[in-house]
């Protein structure tokens, strides 16, 4: 018995180490121009979008104008619009080094490692190729980018996160819009005293909560201070960090979310806004068809509008920064990187943003005029007007930055101390902890 | 090493009485109280899945906006229209049937013939393989998950039927060797030894005698089993790729959109069709199984 | 012991014949990913790097350095006792008064079994309204109208019942199972002892601390153990529903175990855990089978 343990346990090596260590890189990531013919085949793209939206429609329309004139070509999309899930999915795969040609994936401290390791060609090099680098909004390609500057992702979205609210109800509670973030807490104790919920939020998928804790930081030190936080220079004991970890306990304290919010799901809170019950919400341009149109419940729709991030005094960004997110971007993996991907990807990046924009939806590019859906309010025009003055910097998602652990755990004692279940002392303690822990395994 | 786990067993079987022959005495106390406490409890056990049916005929503003728990103000077929169209629902109808019946036939199979080598034809080892079976009743699934997938990868397995049929039958299969077992031990040995004397051979005595007899026991297995393969998200979620090959509970995620949005009164009729299927089948077996499972138990 | 055998002569190659196959399939899907866990639970391995030797680190980070897994074996141990409480308790009840019932019986059966055929996500989502306090979800408006204001509170984000709220579906989806299979042993009860019983004067406790239940015994050890290890096993509803949250608080070994795997990308670790899952589902059944088997005999 104890001989087959261990020829098992032998066996089990040998397997691990052909899946796990073998393979390679096969072709330089740098060669983003390969020769040879092209020679058509069935291409893979694995994503994490919505099953039915444009992007995945466009580039399925793409593709098949593609096939016409190379017979054999099919590019096969895989979605798992849950991201948790996709997340492992993407993990698993790129431990069994089978990554398709295409593939989704934020600019993650993991998938900084598979670019390290050379699995990725190198986007910046491949759009100057492909002459169409320029195109691109800057900011759509720097939310792509590692922290070192690199750019292995291609965007295919450009959205702006607004914090919409309800004029009735801020008008009810006698309370104007928020000229600092410092205001927030107060403002919400007055709205909750009118009976109004303050603000609507999503605290099943974690990330919405996680926005406002960056917003401090990044008006007190600019974007830098998550570089520097996920990294250990800079900690949550430090003054900017301090700031924000009070300021979110002022938020709970206030009672600005609505009660028991971390078991209640997106729609859960858009649906709390758009009845009138709450005052405010947090939420990206990728919801102007839900608001900005005449879908929208007719009862709040003269009554909905929307503002910016808020400064702070003396801040280190100012009004027209805030978040901007591109989106989950594309990768190319370089294993399979060849004359096919590359005549593909010229022929459907450079039609992709015209019919993006003709959903009514911001192209990542500049070249494109959005055209507004028939159904628009005018708040739609507005919002996207807002996209013509962006600042230099923008407010980087936290879930994005962080490594994984320390991203799980923070999530976690961020509803804690909302709910003053802990103290801002030992959300401190712990999440400083947690970070010198992890943040050294994964930023060597 | 483990002892087994199924002990004792009554000394002898009572069949279950089919009208109970006892005196009729008046009502009381206890009995009304009993009564409510049962329909109390049944209607907690069925309350969810009337909920589930009714709020997949709610228009989404009333599901958004109205009380979730009162009757809806209007239905509609809508949801199952759309349903119908943002999913592939009849492919990953078909898919989770092709792997639940796979796992299922492995599973009654493989279970059979197991029992059949331990109690039946006996053998020295068989206390140890018992045990060995005992760890995977025991053992929770997910620890499969990240060894299975390198596995997988090595021999080309990924994003196939068999990837989930096995794991799936894999982690049944101790439950259903048990549940043979236990009723193979009920088969009189004068029975096998009457076939013996005839000149069978264990394979003959194995398709004459065994696998006949095991029919009401086949019925338990498959049903209960059925009931976790075709909700099952975990192996599928992480072997299966392509739109072609998911199944029910992966397909349910297609309705799920950007940033965690869900269409969730065209999700509830989408969960009403997949679990249709088994529901009917389980309506219409219920009783061979509840035979089984009440057997099964009782023996051991 | 001797063999059981009960046919007189069978070749070896038969036995190999039937063995074989199941074991096989066995083998592969269960037992072989074990000893990899095992293997790997020696390592320090995220997927895409290399794998590197790190002896014990692992476990003595485990045990010695990680207030999540502590935090979390606690509560997968809370979480068991609320399941086994609803289950068997449940279980008991229900087979207990169906037996006095006269009509009915097969129906309230099958309509008891129910529950387990829906899916979990439907479920997780089922008791998210259930639970919910804003808007008003059912228990809260149940508390409400039995004048127990005080009581109402979003039971998945208040840490002090979030463990108890998640434990609650998962108790009451099994149940119908387990009740079955005690029922079947209740009415196999001689009906002769329990008469004998009445007429001696035994009221309905002591008839069924002294009579029934010591002749189910058996058959309840059975169904502890099938409890035990599926309350081990959860996984689905907690994950769905709470994710584990708020904080820790409903963060079980098996979620925690699955997202130091699939998000922490930490597959040693992961495995170490999963290495104690394993030693704990052992112990917990062997406890069980020397507890009440020592019971019966004393």
């Amino acid at each position: 018995m104890k001989n087959l343990l261990r020829a098992a346990a032998v066996a089990a090596v040998t397997a691990l180490a052909l899946t796990g260590c073998g393979g390679g890189a096969s072709t330089s990531p740098t060669n983003v121009a390969p020769t040879g013919e092209i020679k058509p085949r069935e291409i893979s793209w694995l994503l994490s979008r919505p099953a039915d939206g444009a992007v995945i429609n466009i580039m399925k329309k793409l593709a098949d104008d593609y096939g016409k004139d190379h017979p054999g070509f099919k590019l096969n999309l895989i979605t798992t619009p849950d991201r948790p899930s996709y997340i492992q999915k993407l993990e698993t795969l790129a431990a069994a080094n089978k990554l398709p040609e295409l593939f989704d994936t934020d600019a993650t401290p993991f998938a900084q490692q598979l670019a390290k390791q050379g699995k990725m060609v190198d986007a910046e090099k491949l759009l100057k190729t492909l002459d169409i680098y320029d195109d691109y909004r800057p900011g759509a390609l720097d939310y792509q980018r590692f922290d070192d500057g690199s750019l292995f992702m291609i965007p295919f979205q450009f959205e702006l996160e607004f914090i919409w609210y309800n004029k009735a109800l801020l008008e009810k509670a006698g309370v104007a819009v928020p000229t600092s973030l410092d205001d927030i807490p107060t403002m919400c104790t007055a709205l909750r005293n009118a009976g109004i919920t303050p603000i609507a939020i999503d605290g099943q998928d974690q990330w919405p909560l996680e926005r406002y804790i960056a917003y401090q930081p990044f008006r007190a030190a600019g974007p830098d201070f998550v570089q520097k936080l996920k990294k250990g220079e800079a900690k949550f004991a430090d003054a900017a960090g301090q700031k924000t970890v009070n300021w979110m306990a002022d938020l709970g304290k206030a009672k600005c979310f609505q009660d028991g919010f971390s078991a209640q799901g997106y729609s859960d809170a858009q649906n709390q806004f758009t009845s009138g019950q709450a005052a405010m919400y947090n939420i990206g341009t990728w919801e102007l068809p839900s608001l900005a149109t005449d879908k929208l419940n007719p009862d709040v729709r003269d009554d909905i509008d929307f503002f910016t991030l808020p400064t702070t005094a003396g801040s280190a960004t100012s009004a027209n920064e805030f978040v901007s997110p591109s989106g989950i971007g594309m990768a190319v993996n370089a294993k399979t990187y060849d004359p096919l991907v590359s005549d593909f990807l010229k022929f459907a990046l450079q039609k992709y943003p015209a019919e993006y924009a003709a959903t009514g939806a911001l192209s990542p590019t500049t070249t494109v005029e959005t055209t507004l859906p028939a159904n628009a309010t005018p708040l739609y025009r507005k919002a996207l007007d807002q996209a013509k003055d962006l600042g230099s910097k923008q407010a980087m998602p936290w879930d994005t930055q962080l490594d994984p652990t320390t991203n799980g755990r923070l999530q976690q004692e961020l509803v804690l101390l909302v709910q003053g279940n802990i103290s801002p002392e030992q959300f401190t303690a712990t999440m400083d902890n947690t970070i010198a822990q992890n943040a050294p395994k994964f930023f060597k | 090493m483990i002892t087994q786990a199924a002990p004792a067993s009554p000394p002898e079987v009572v069949p279950p009485r089919p009208e109970v022959s006892r005196r009729r005495r008046k009502p009381n106390l206890f009995r009304t109280l009993s009564r409510v406490l049962i329909m109390l409890i049944v209607i907690v056990q069925v309350y969810p899945l009337a909920w589930l049916f009714l709020t997949s005929l709610r228009t989404e503003e009333d599901f958004a906006t109205g009380d979730p728990f009162a009757l809806p103000g209007s239905l509609t077929w809508e949801n199952y229209a759309r349903a119908f169209e943002t999913g592939d629902l009849g492919r990953n109808i078909l898919n989770s049937f092709v792997v639940t019946m796979g796992a299922n036939v492995l599973i009654v199979l493989l279970g059979m013939m197991a029992a059949y080598a331990i109690q039946v034809l006996g053998f020295r080892l068989s206390k140890l393989v018992r045990g060995l079976f005992l760890i995977g009743i025991i053992v929770p699934v997910q620890i499969a998950l990240v060894p299975l997938f390198i596995d997988y990868s090595a021999v080309n397995l990924l994003d196939t039927y068999q990837s989930m049929i096995i794991p799936l039958a894999g982690f049944s299969l101790p439950m259903s060797v048990y549940l043979f077992c236990s009723f193979y031990e009920y088969i009189p040995k004068e029975t096998y030894e009457a076939a013996s004397l005839d000149g069978a051979g264990p394979y003959r005595i194995f398709g004459l005698i065994t696998l006949p007899l095991s029919l009401n026991t086949v019925v338990t297995v498959v049903l209960v089993n059925s009931i976790f393969i075709w909700n099952d998200f975990i192996f599928a979620n992480t072997f299966v790729l392509s739109e072609d090959l998911k199944t029910i509970p992966l397909g349910l995620q297609n309705y799920i959109g950007a940033m965690g949005k869900v269409d969730w009164t065209a999700t509830f009729a989408a969960v009403c069709v997949t679990i249709t299927p088994l529901l009917l089948v389980f309506l219409v077996l219920n009783k061979a199984m509840i035979q089984g499972m009440e057997s099964g138990a009782t023996k051991g | 012991m001797q063999p059981n055998r009960m046919l007189p002569n069978r070749s070896r190659t038969s036995v190999l014949v039937f063995l074989l196959p199941p074991l096989l399939l066995y083998g592969a899907a269960v037992l072989f990913p074990i000893l990899q866990s095992l293997f790997l639970s020696f390592f320090s391995w995220n997927g895409i790097s290399d794998m590197e030797f790190v002896g014990l680190d692992n476990y003595v980070r485990m045990f010695v350095a990680d207030d999540i897994f502590w935090r979390a074996f606690l509560n997968a141990l809370l979480y068991l006792a609320i399941c086994l409480v609803l289950q068997l308790g449940g279980a008991l009840l229900v087979a207990s008064l169906l037996t006095s019932l006269h009509r009915g019986r097969e129906l309230i059966k099958t309509l008891y079994l129910l529950p387990a055929v829906i899916s979990t996500v439907a479920i997780a989502f089922l008791f998210v309204r259930i639970y919910s306090i804003d808007p008003v979800g059912l228990l809260n408006q149940l508390l409400h109208w039995m004048g127990l204001g005080s009581l109402e509170r979003p039971w998945l984000s208040d840490v002090n019942t979030v463990l108890a709220a998640v434990s609650a579906p998962e108790g009451w989806r099994f149940t119908g199972l387990y009740m079955l299979i005690i029922y079947a042993a209740l009415i196999a009860v001689p009906k002769e002892l329990e008469e004998a019983a009445v007429l001696d004067g035994a009221s309905r406790w002591t008839l069924f601390t002294k009579i029934r239940f010591p002749y189910i015994r058996p058959v309840w050890i059975t169904t502890t153990i099938m409890a035990t290890t599926y309350g081990l096993r959860g996984f689905d509803i907690p994950y769905l529903m709470t994710n584990g949250g708020p904080g820790q608080s409903s963060e079980l070994l098996t979620t925690y175990m699955y997202k130091t795997a699939f998000t922490s990308t930490d597959f040693g670790y992961a495995s170490t855990i999963s290495v104690f899952i394993v030693i704990e589902c052992l112990v917990a059944v062997g406890l069980i089978l020397f507890l009440l088997k020592r019971k019966a005999d004393s």
